[in-house]
């Protein structure tokens, strides 16, 4: 398949694009958006690991939490360049996926799951438990970040159009990388690992690689959330975060990058909607989610598939 | 000591599981253009002597060297690197992409690109080559085919086009005629030669079936409980009674 765009994927993007232009999208609706396209370019960094190179983490809540409390620490000392944010995220965040993808690269399957499940708990407890970081609270009532001089991102409109670029830019890294010869090796690691050792690759180094990535996109992600919400909690980095974001990649199509994109989307304005009606709003996500499971395994994108459209492959 | 020519030096390998010696002390050189056979009954150590030498167990003592290298105990990807192909006795294909994709990432592995940073951006054009491999093993018609839906014998194929891919000097083959029927594995034996000594390649072929060796080997070695219990040419070979008497019992008088 080509790697360029096609012309549906420009339909999509024109459409995201004028998205705030339409009459019903108040600043509530403008900032679920954000939530969703925010949401969709994590859950697609995920569906590197999980998708394309079969990798199951489930500590990809620590990523997305310490790339919002880096931008959050600088914003609350009053350093509101975005650029530096984003720059103290990508050093914090790699620092840390340099360690748990270094121990859990080393183990497989379910063990490299337990591994990110365990190290991303470690994070958890230190900002929930210690009053290094405002404990429970978090770090609260922080200033919007600058783009350049007296440029501050104080609107949903400008938070909307920062998310849109990085799922963009996001979307372009990811859609190259999994057409190159890096991503050819992490779907042969994928389906079978121990042969693409016999041919020559150096398969942790892959593993390494990827995990890196796919948590810095998560890190840069979850810097542009303060800026959004004037604030980073440690519930950004619970276990059921990490979850959610699982969740995400299921329901959208596994190793298709637009399909975890649109269950990230789906998921969050699935809560939003049903919540705002009923309490018990988890019973009906989890039914919903059952229900694509059971009928839908190749998630929201597979149901072109289903409509007769072109032969979905997992790895196009 | 003359080293011309020697490909592959396996010197006193002994390798132990526990209790288990699964081979004592073999020793076996392999010089260029040969094929090699290691035959012998089930259990004999010969799959084990393959792991040794193409990196998944480092051997409890002795030496392998490939070129004069020094091999011992290196990772399969470093030695696969230095030009080790080895293919598998149950076949381990990338069951879910399709036959292209298949030798394509086998293909791509020795490209300039492969383990630096450009390998992030850039897709090496390797059709060319992979495509010659699928049709030289007769694929060429199931080039976009799933791996996971070929015949069993076309996956024994598929299996050595990856293991050729990697554009090695020497290509360790365990078994590869196994499951196939009679038919098949003729035509898989004289396929294989005809390859091998077009590409200039030495083989290390590892066969319990003794008639599949005989006609394409060029020296044959015998593995009996872990101990190389002889070695020669085919002929010499066939009339052995140690290896007689290894496959059929003892003689009874």
């Amino acid at each position: 398949m080509s790697r360029a765009l096609s012309w549906r994927a420009v339909v999509v993007w024109a459409l995201l694009a004028v998205l705030p232009a339409l009459p019903f999208m108040s600043k509530f609706y403008l900032l679920l958006a954000f939530d969703a396209l925010l949401f969709g370019a994590i859950a697609m960094s995920l569906d590197l690991l999980i998708g394309y190179t079969g990798l199951v983490s489930f500590g990809h809540a620590a990523f997305f939490g310490l790339g919002a409390y880096a931008s959050a620490v600088l914003l609350e000392r009053g350093v509101v360049s975005l650029w530096a944010c984003l720059l103290f995220a990508v050093l914090v965040v790699g620092l840390y996926a340099l360690v748990v993808g270094y121990f859990s690269t080393a183990r497989r399957g379910i063990y490299f799951a337990l591994l990110t499940l365990i190290f991303a708990e470690v994070v958890y407890t230190f900002f929930r438990y210690t009053q290094t970081f405002g404990g429970s609270d978090g770090i609260q009532g922080l200033p919007p970040p600058r783009l350049v001089g007296g440029f501050a991102i104080d609107t949903p409109m400008r938070n909307y159009y920062l998310v849109l670029v990085y799922l963009g830019l996001a979307y372009i890294a990811c859609r190259v990388l999994v057409t190159s010869h890096f991503g050819k090796v992490l779907v042969a690691i994928r389906e079978n690992e121990d042969r693409a050792r016999f041919l020559g690759y150096n398969v942790q180094r892959y593993k390494m690689a990827v995990c890196m990535i796919s948590a810095l996109l998560t890190g840069l992600g979850g810097a542009l959330y303060p800026g959004r919400s004037a604030f980073a909690t440690p519930d950004l980095m619970l276990w059921t975060v990490s979850g959610e974001f699982i969740i995400m990649v299921m329901i959208g199509g596994l190793g298709t990058l637009a399909g975890p994109v649109v269950g990230g989307a789906f998921f969050v304005l699935l809560q939003e909607k049903v919540s705002s009606y009923v309490d018990w709003y988890f019973i009906v996500i989890g039914l919903v989610l059952i229900f694509i499971v059971l009928f839908m395994p190749k998630g929201l994108l597979g149901i072109r598939e289903l409509l007769g459209g072109r032969r979905w492959r997992a790895t196009a | 000591m003359a080293r011309d020519g020697v490909v592959l030096e396996v010197d006193a390998i002994s390798k132990s599981f526990g209790a288990l010696a699964a081979l004592s002390s073999v020793s076996l050189v392999v010089r260029a253009g040969q094929i090699f056979s290691v035959i012998g009954p089930n259990g004999a150590g010969k799959s084990t002597l393959f792991n040794v030498v193409s990196g998944l167990h480092a051997p409890t003592t002795g030496r392998v060297r490939f070129r004069d290298r020094d091999i011992t105990g290196l990772a399969p990807e470093t030695i696969n690197r230095l030009g080790v192909a080895k293919t598998f006795q149950i076949t381990n294909i990338f069951p879910e992409i399709s036959v292209f994709e298949n030798v394509r990432v086998a293909a791509q592995s020795r490209v300039r690109e492969s383990g630096r940073l450009p390998s992030l951006w850039r897709l090496p054009d390797v059709e060319a080559a992979a495509a010659d491999l699928l049709r030289a093993f007769g694929l060429a018609a199931k080039y976009d085919e799933m791996a996971e839906n070929l015949s069993h014998g076309e996956q024994r194929y598929l299996e050595i086009c990856l293991a050729l891919a990697t554009e090695p000097t020497l290509l360790l083959l365990d078994e590869p005629t196994a499951g196939m029927t009679p038919g098949e594995t003729k035509e898989a034996t004289a396929l294989i030669r005809q390859i091998a000594s077009a590409r200039g390649l030495t083989v290390l072929l590892i066969e319990h079936d003794m008639s599949v060796v005989m006609g394409i080997s060029d020296r044959i070695a015998v593995l009996h409980f872990g101990e190389k219990i002889a070695e020669g040419a085919p002929e010499e070979i066939r009339s052995d009674p140690k290896v007689v008497e290894a496959y059929l019992g003892p003689p009874e008088d």
